[in-house]
């Protein structure tokens, strides 16, 4: 019982340590920019890509499949049909969703209204995704899990024009270090199970999937004639990729590692989205990355801030 | 303090659906996949894969209630798949070509249009996920849909037969000794149009 005791101390002691809000900044920031970036990459077919009839594929589709599996997962559909009822054309509607996430990104990036900007951001964005699942991919989701952190942490932060222009203060250092350890832990889940899973797959170990990657439509960015001299170099960075992902839950934490693995691992989303275009994956992997253990790391860390709501001591983990 | 237990309550269930998505996406992986364990490992896959569906109460016994609630959180946190990307294997691209055929018997080949790089990447991974298995049912029904934005294009067109297959990828060795990636016929479908609007389509 005591060392049941002793474990439960040491889990709080480990998630709720004090904690400067730049890493919630840097999310916010990022996520906003990323929010930005998704409307102007998909603006141009963004009714062909959400219409009920007439677009690429309907939306009645893909929101048919999404309520047998529950009802309440938000849609696109609920503000069309309540639009409709102040006789709104879809297609007047789904461009004010448009305007309307754009405009939420653009007030998260800013830190402006910033808890009402991320519940807004994250609802409208989730509805569109949603509401186009079958055209949705890993980014979408990496985006949600991102955007659901942020609204549920504690905003606004020092660099929010909520806090220069509307003295808003809700900070607690306590969930503010919560949060950064729920994003830090999550991001460990995402590269343990994806090296796992890579791990598990000849062509990781033999480097055929990295050329396969780099050669498949619509990645092929790169010339194959211009890939083939380095093929010897497959297999040992097919390899790093596994090492790299699944050894990310041991050595990002210990302060003598983490640079170097923080590093290694942005430098790899960056060459995801170079060489392959995935830009909108590579900088939303960055943004979760940076946030989660660039503070601190990769340029120093503000003092945490005074706890204003949970009881018990202001201990500063030693590995934040 | 009841905050905080109320904190690491969230923790734990938080992270418990995020392990257990996971874990049974990695097991549907090593089910589904050609892997590097023996082919007898399948049948072990399956089964833990049916046990994580059973853990997250997606099994068709749960009550409703339960089943949508959990399913209503994990996609509201964006923790409802797993992290497998490009794992275990890299398959070959889907891809869908149109065969317009006009009334005055001209031919002409389309593929489905968007207007940006970023949804083109967006239509690319629609193609792939209906090229799989458990799409089986809802593929020409997605196919006749682009065939039909297609044709808003083209309203004069009265006969779109689309083919969908996928492309195979050369290994560095075979590209080397000049093999080039080749299209792998899949399946067809014939949708006849009037000025009106799609007819049944002959698959």
């Amino acid at each position: 019982m005591r060392r049941i005791e002793f474990w439960k101390q040491q889990l709080i002691g480990f998630l709720f340590h004090a904690e400067s809000d730049d890493w919630l900044a840097l999310l916010r920031f990022g996520l906003g920019f990323q929010v930005v970036l998704y409307c102007l990459s998909v603006g141009k077919d963004w009714t062909d890509l959400l219409a009920g009839n007439g677009g690429l594929i309907s939306r009645n589709l893909s929101e048919t499949i999404l309520a047998l599996e529950s009802p309440l997962i938000p849609r696109v559909g609920w503000i069309v049909a309540i639009g409709s009822r102040f006789g709104l054309s879809e297609e007047n509607i789904l461009s004010i969703v448009w305007y309307c996430l754009f405009a939420a990104g653009c007030f998260l990036l800013l830190g402006l209204f910033s808890r009402a900007a991320a519940i807004a951001t994250w609802f409208l964005h989730l509805a569109a995704v949603k509401s186009a699942d079958l055209l949705s991919y890993g980014m979408d989701n990496l985006t949600t899990i991102g955007l659901f952190y942020v609204m549920l942490s504690p905003l606004p932060d020092r660099f929010s024009l909520d806090w220069i222009w509307r003295k808003s203060r809700p900070q607690d250092g306590q969930q503010l270090g919560f949060w950064r350890r729920v994003l830090q832990i999550h991001l460990c889940f995402i590269y343990f199970f994806g090296g796992i899973a890579k791990a598990t797959g000849p062509g990781w170990w033999d480097g055929s999937n990295l050329w396969r990657v780099l050669i498949r439509p619509p990645f092929n960015l790169i010339d194959p004639h211009t890939l083939l001299p380095w093929k010897f170099v497959f297999p040992a960075v097919g390899i790093s990729i596994i090492v790299l992902e699944i050894a990310y839950p041991v050595f990002i934490w210990p302060r003598q590692t983490r640079t170097l693995w923080l590093v290694l691992i942005c430098a790899m989303h960056l060459g995801i989205a170079l060489t392959m275009g995935m830009y909108l994956f590579g900088l939303v992997m960055l943004i979760l990355n940076l946030a989660a253990f660039g503070p601190g790391v990769l340029w120093h860390q503000r003092k945490a801030l005074a706890d204003a709501s949970f009881a018990g001591s202001m201990d500063r983990s030693p590995n934040n | 303090m009841h905050r905080k237990n109320f904190y690491l309550a969230f923790f734990a269930v938080h992270f418990f659906f995020v392990g257990v998505v996971s874990c049974r996406e990695l097991f549907w992986f090593l089910s589904q996949s050609k892997t590097i364990f023996p082919p007898g490992f399948k049948s072990y896959s399956t089964r833990a894969e049916n046990v994580g569906a059973g853990i997250l109460l997606q099994n068709p016994g749960t009550p409703a209630v339960l089943r949508e609630g959990v399913t209503t959180y994990v996609h509201l946190a964006g923790i409802e798949s797993g992290y497998g990307f490009f794992a275990p294997n890299v398959p070959g691209t889907c891809k869908l070509v149109f065969e317009l055929h006009y009334p005055d018997g001209r031919t002409e080949s389309r593929v489905p249009e968007v207007s940006t790089n970023a949804s083109g990447l967006r239509v690319s991974t629609l193609l792939d996920k209906i090229g799989r298995p458990q799409y089986d049912s809802l593929r020409e029904v997605i196919v006749k849909m682009l065939a039909s934005a297609v044709w808003r294009k083209h309203s004069d067109v009265t006969m779109i037969r689309a083919v969908f297959g996928v492309v195979m990828l050369p290994t560095a060795d075979q590209f080397e000794h000049g093999v080039r990636e080749s299209n792998e016929f899949l399946y067809s479908y014939d949708f006849a149009f009037q000025s009106a609007g799609p007819k049944n389509p002959n698959p």
